[in-house]
């Protein structure tokens, strides 16, 4: 196994350095001269504008110097010294700042949403073709048919504001459970829809297995059944599902963070968008292809614990 | 099997979930203290002076720092008054020489960058600081295109600080021959030419004195601890979410006007007359990227004031009465005022198509119904632009409207492309607008345009772009057609009259690369000239020319709408000023009835 974590660890530079070499080229090369535009204030000089350009060393030759931009670009990721934002924040303290929150929203709502679908699936799947069955995939298709902006405007108008159950908007005189309970809320109703349906087949295609039948006529109960076998063999797409989603999680939700007012990670990287912020969007861009890589190689070695016949051979 | 406990566990555990939610909670609308919560629609960008120049860092920065001057605070048409400077400067014959006094005994809030934590005198150095900072070309300063070739010798300390590695280590003591102190509350600037908008530029904060030792303690880190002599100081940011500001116990002290316009004492704006200030003892500030939820924190009375999104135009204004019935039981105010600025759609005056043709020009403007537009996209409350010089600037016209710059003709229009194809040679090409974002107002508004230009035989692209891709597209001179708008900083128009000026072409304000010799030499002669009717004058003449011309098709002019709930007092809104917070005060006892109020409605 260690022999195998080290190649799949090696296989991470390549992936690395692609996605360094495509953002640097996507605002260095295409749109460096926003962010410019955008220190020099009104009505610049084009003097003012060369001075800028070289005090941000967008004057340094594109890529192939010692002192080239794209050097100083992969010198800093590598060394984690991801620099200062356009408004001179170290990029270091905005994460630090937004990654509590945008975890704060995320995880619960991974949980949630997990605990959730899988366990409405199972339901969904040994009651197959029943009144049950068909509500909650009338649910979830009625569910996932709606834009999730929708959801959010309902809940923050029904919920919040005429029923006063959850607040309206973030508010720093409560505790971020206080001001994420909604949100988590409206991201389990949205997320469970798709995930209930999917889980719903992965579970339909083991629970007609010889396996389960085994298992019942052996006497076991039908809650043994279907937590303890048909769920174990169930897994691995489970564990694809769930594990290559958590990397998404640091990165927050921009939808919910925007309209709740959750000071998170999604927020800092929608500013640094539309402010041509290249420092902060390559940050982001460089940490969340690690994490995906990282949790890729986590979601391989988890296959092998939960299914013996596989191995990393 | 599996029993329906399962569901009824789910089902009890969904039930359960907000009753421990709201169980727990405080409602932050119970508040003891005077506090005034606020909306900012975008995150301020900076809390340093030195580097400001949005909207929404001067809405909270306003309250931290003090320039020199400022406006006042009730009286109209605007009047500039001393603010840390002790009366209005001196000026010599020539125009050239401002001598200032500043108040003696202004303090920096207390902050760790002092000797002891405290907070010292302010004296005329740390505006000449602020002077030299903003000059010193390693700070990469927002503000200092528009201070080029202003001061003696200011240009020649830019380009001394050219040789240093970084910001921190330019050596300020340089002399400076246009800002002299002549002691330590008298400062002396010397300009290159005469200057007349001086003073109104002294009035920004950008200008504000600056701790020498706040900058060099904090370093870049600056921008999110200012230290001013302000009536507030910042308390908390928690960066594109909420900032706290709380009293400033440094603060100099003043006292609500006891003047104001006609009107103001029946308003009830002058009831605090000669009291105290600041009556507020701290500003939540929360920023709101949507609309919706800023709107809803309003009506459960969790702001205070709020501008009425155009969604919720009809829900809060009728034609007839002006409030709605819901806002008036709700004990809801409304406050309107001109709010000088103008939006519009350039054309690019180098482009071949456009450039040379102003029947196109014209009928462009021709095929444009303003009206429409303004019913359409501001529920009908903006007014229509004859102009490009605002209502409620020093030169407005109110005249122009009978020229007929703003008139639609589609018939006119379609004579005028029939010409217009003449020059050209050849039927019009399709025409290509660039569009500052794409949103939904954005994509509405060249919907509406596209439709505009098809009913006289015209066809219209539009890319929606987003702000920084628009921009720099503009400025670099890509833009065929452009959207875009302007709001003036002061009563004096001669901002708008330069994005006309050939010396101003893109990257300057001429993104139209406008150019008119005749223009340019009113322009020069406008430029020294100081406020005087032959001034306004020179002024509207020059728009009328540039008006001739059509370099663009000016739209409307905003009519701002706010409301306000009743426990909160001395709302009077300001064009040009930031820092008003002062004057506000909250009737505590009221807003904490509001709940009760809430209920007896529904």
């Amino acid at each position: 196994m260690p022999a195998y974590i080290i190649r799949r660890l090696l296989y991470m530079i390549p992936i690395v350095f692609g996605v360094l070499l495509l953002t640097f080229l996507l605002f260095n090369v295409v749109g460096a001269d926003q962010a410019v535009y955008r220190l020099a204030g009104n009505n610049p000089t084009p003097e003012i504008l060369d001075d800028i350009r070289h005090e941000l060393g967008y004057d340094k030759p594109l890529i192939f110097s010692i002192d080239s931009q794209f050097v100083t670009h992969v010198k800093k990721a590598v060394t984690f010294n991801f620099g200062k934002a356009l408004d001179k924040e170290p990029i270091i303290d905005k994460l630090k700042n937004g990654v509590p929150y945008s975890l704060a929203l995320t995880v619960p709502m991974f949980f949630g949403i997990v605990v959730t679908s899988v366990s409405l699936a199972i339901l969904a799947a040994f009651y197959r073709g029943t009144w049950f069955d068909r509500i909650i995939l009338l649910i979830c298709v009625a569910g996932m048919s709606f834009p999730y902006l929708s959801y959010i405007i309902f809940g923050q108008y029904f919920i919040a504001y005429k029923y006063d159950l959850f607040q309206i908007y973030f508010s720093p005189q409560r505790s971020i459970w206080s001001n994420a309970a909604l949100p988590i809320l409206i991201g389990i109703v949205v997320g469970i829809g798709g995930n209930v349906r999917f889980y719903r087949t992965v579970m339909l295609d083991e629970i007609n297995s010889g396996y389960i039948r085994t298992a019942f006529a052996k006497g076991l109960s039908t809650r043994v059944v279907l937590f303890k076998h048909l769920l174990k063999n169930a897994m691995i797409p489970i564990i694809t599902n769930t594990v290559l989603t958590l990397p998404y999680l640091c990165l927050g939700s921009l939808l919910l963070e925007s309209f709740f007012g959750i000071p998170g990670i999604g927020g800092i990287t929608l500013d640094a968008i539309e402010s041509r912020d290249f420092s902060v969007i390559s940050t982001m861009t460089f940490i969340f292809s690690i994490l995906f890589v990282i949790f890729n190689l986590i979601s391989d070695v988890c296959y092998a614990f939960a299914d013996p016949r596989i191995s990393f051979d | 099997m599996i029993t329906n406990d399962w569901h009824r566990r789910l089902i009890l555990l969904i039930l359960i979930l907000p009753t421990i939610h709201t169980g727990c909670r405080k409602d932050p609308a119970d508040e003891k203290g005077m506090v005034l919560r606020q909306a900012l629609l975008s995150k301020p960008q900076t809390l340093d002076s030195g580097n400001m120049s949005d909207v929404y860092s001067m809405m909270v920065g306003g309250d931290i720092y003090e320039p020199l001057y400022t406006y006042h605070y009730l009286k109209r048409p605007y009047e500039l008054i001393p603010l840390s400077a002790d009366g209005m400067p001196e000026v010599s014959e020539d125009h050239l020489t401002y001598t200032i006094k500043i108040k003696k005994g202004i303090l920096f809030q207390d902050d760790p960058c002092f000797r002891g934590s405290k907070g010292r005198e302010v004296t005329v150095h740390d505006y000449i600081f602020a002077f030299k900072r903003m000059a010193n070309i390693k700070f990469i300063n927002v503000n200092w295109s528009g201070w080029q070739n202003k001061i003696v010798g200011l240009d020649d300390f830019h380009e001394y600080t050219r040789q240093f590695k970084d910001e921190y280590s330019v050596d300020y003591s340089k002399e400076v021959d246009g800002l002299l102190a002549l002691d330590d509350h008298t400062i002396q600037i010397k300009m290159v030419k005469p200057y007349p908008q001086f003073i109104s530029a002294l009035a920004d904060i950008c200008l504000s004195p600056v701790a020498q030792e706040a900058v060099n303690y904090y370093k870049d880190e600056i921008n999110s601890h200012p230290v001013g002599t302000g009536p507030y100081r910042l308390n908390k940011w928690h960066k594109g979410s909420y900032l706290i500001v709380v009293r400033n116990n440094n603060w100099r002290g003043e006292k609500y006007p006891t003047e104001g316009e006609p009107g103001d004492a029946e308003e009830g704006l002058l009831d605090d007359a000669g009291r105290e200030l600041p009556f507020v003892d701290a500003v939540y500030w929360t920023i709101f990227k949507q609309q919706q939820p800023a709107w809803l924190s309003f009506q459960k009375g969790l702001l205070d004031s709020k501008s009425i999104p155009k969604d919720n135009f009809k829900e809060a204004i009728t034609s007839e009465t002006g409030l709605s019935e819901e806002m008036r039981e709700r004990n809801i105010r409304l406050v309107k005022f001109v709010d000088p600025s103008v939006f519009w759609i350039g054309f690019n005056m180098k482009d071949k198509v456009l450039g040379n043709n102003l029947p196109l020009r014209k009928a462009i403007s021709l095929a444009i119904d303003r009206e429409r537009f303004i019913d359409i996209f501001f529920n009908g409350h903006h007014v229509a632009a004859h102009g490009f010089i605002a209502p409620g600037r020093d030169s407005y016209d109110p005249e122009i409207n009978k020229c007929g710059y703003s008139r639609y003709d589609p018939e006119q229009a379609k004579l005028l492309i029939k010409e217009a194809e003449l020059i050209c040679g050849d039927s019009i090409a399709p025409l290509k607008l660039n569009m500052p974002g794409s949103g939904t107002f954005f994509t509405q508004y060249g919907q509406f345009l596209q439709r505009s230009f098809e009913d006289v035989g015209l066809t219209l692209k539009v890319d929606y772009m987003d702000l920084p891709t628009y921009m720099e597209q503009t400025a670099k001179g890509k833009s065929q057609l452009f959207a875009s708008s302007a709001s003036a900083v002061s009563p004096d128009s001669l901002d708008v009259l330069g994005m006309f000026a050939t010396k101003n072409f893109a990257p300057g304000s001429n993104l139209f690369f406008y150019s008119n010799s005749e223009f340019d030499k009113l322009y020069e002669e406008g430029e020294v000239m100081f406020p005087s009717d032959q001034r306004n004058e020179l002024y509207r003449k020059m728009e009328r020319m540039v008006m001739e011309d059509y370099p663009a098709v000016f739209l409307n002019h905003r009519v701002s709408y706010v409301l306000y709930h009743d426990w909160n007092r001395n709302v009077k809104p300001h064009a040009f000023s930031f820092g008003l917070t002062k004057y506000r005060k909250i009737d505590v006892e009221k807003r904490n009835k509001y709940k009760d109020l809430l209920r007896s409605i529904r």
